[in-house]
């Protein structure tokens, strides 16, 4: 099974607007991908929508945010459910700073229905940290039930590679996240042990499906993923060398 | 002091101007979070974060001089960010701490 387990919707401030769930899942879909997941910037807040547009499309889906830490790093938390999602995204929210997005200077942050209705705007700042640290986001995404990963581990920003210097030795991520263009004959060695993943970090509806992962797993779950990453059994797409 | 006057304190280049951008003060920060949180206005933001989001965060604290240290790249979506908000970027090949000795005639900033 093929899956991407980063993808943006047009929550996430710096994501095209044309990331509605509904156009997210049609481009999954039409690549192939046995499943996706949802992962906006510090909110899940989009993935009630998605989840209907996957249930009707029959593509299975995970639930999730893209966290950023108190160390500035990208981490995926990833759930079964959107009560999982969502009270991660509580959780979250009480960690970020009380400052209200500016559309101009950041983007726009619409919370979303499954056929593009728009609810709301989120008034968060969610191209902000929030004040955990790693090892408290994912103590509290495990007790959760969820997935932990490194996001791009490769990047020069956000990574934890560019704040950390590594890939903490603490057991705090199931997996860690290559970029879409890493070169893995670099990276793979720096993963340190830890089964890899690819995926698209898609911001526009072309980049959805353009890398991603690979596993034998009997259903697309967190916890059929947990396995297969402690068995080191995921394999990645080649990296994209152009745009 | 001007992000012209700033740069040639700094050894750099400006790498995008912007009308009027001029710093009173100095902070020195590579993460955005402490930066939003004790930054000043018309400080020169002193760092290693060349990415827009940099941008973003002195768009909100008030501050319109970006000093990007080691020659680190200035990416176009950073340059566009900084172009639109009026906030002037500098590069320098100097470390955090030499940018900050060379520009010691600036006070700290106070958020």
């Amino acid at each position: 099974m093929k899956f991407d387990l980063h993808i943006h919707s047009c929550l996430s401030p710096c994501a095209n607007l044309e990331m509605s769930p509904s156009e997210i899942v049609g481009r999954a879909v039409a690549a192939g991908m046995g499943g996706i997941a949802l992962t906006d910037h510090q909110s899940a807040r989009n993935t009630p929508a998605i989840a209907e547009c996957a249930r009707r499309a029959g593509l299975k889906c995970l639930y999730g945010l893209e966290v950023c830490t108190a160390e500035e790093v990208h981490t995926l938390a990833l759930f079964d459910t959107t009560e999982q999602a969502l009270a991660m995204t509580d959780w979250v929210y009480a960690a970020m700073p009380k400052r209200v997005n500016d559309p101009d200077v950041f983007g726009d942050q619409p919370v979303v229905t499954w056929d593009d209705d728009i609810v709301e705007m989120e008034w968060r700042i969610l191209a902000m940290a929030c004040r955990k640290p790693i090892p408290e986001v994912s103590a509290k995404c495990h007790e959760l039930g969820g997935l932990y990963i490194a996001a791009h581990i490769d990047r020069s920003a956000f990574s934890v590679y560019s704040q950390l210097g590594g890939v903490p030795a603490d057991g705090s991520f199931d997996a860690v996240e290559l970029s879409r263009t890493a070169d893995e004959s670099v990276w793979l060695p720096k993963a340190d042990g830890y089964a890899v993943t690819r995926s698209s970090d898609a911001h526009n509806l072309d980049d959805v499906a353009r890398v991603w992962t690979e596993a034998d797993v009997p259903e697309f779950t967190t916890s059929a993923l947990k396995s297969a990453f402690a068995a080191r059994a995921t394999r990645i797409s080649p990296r994209l060398t152009r745009f | 002091m001007t992000a012209e006057e700033v740069a040639a304190k700094v050894g750099g280049k400006v790498e995008v101007p912007a009308e009027g951008a001029v710093a009173s003060s100095v902070y020195v920060g590579d993460l955005l979070s402490d930066v939003m949180g004790h930054a000043g206005e018309d400080c020169a933001l002193v760092t290693i974060q060349n990415h827009l989001n940099t941008v973003a965060v002195c768009t909100l604290v008030g501050c319109s001089v970006v000093v990007i240290c080691h020659s680190r790249p200035v990416p176009p979506d950073m340059a566009e960010g900084a172009a639109r908000e009026g906030v002037a970027i500098v590069a320098t090949p100097m470390s955090q701490y030499e940018a900050a000795l060379a520009l010691s005639e600036l006070p700290p900033s106070k958020h």
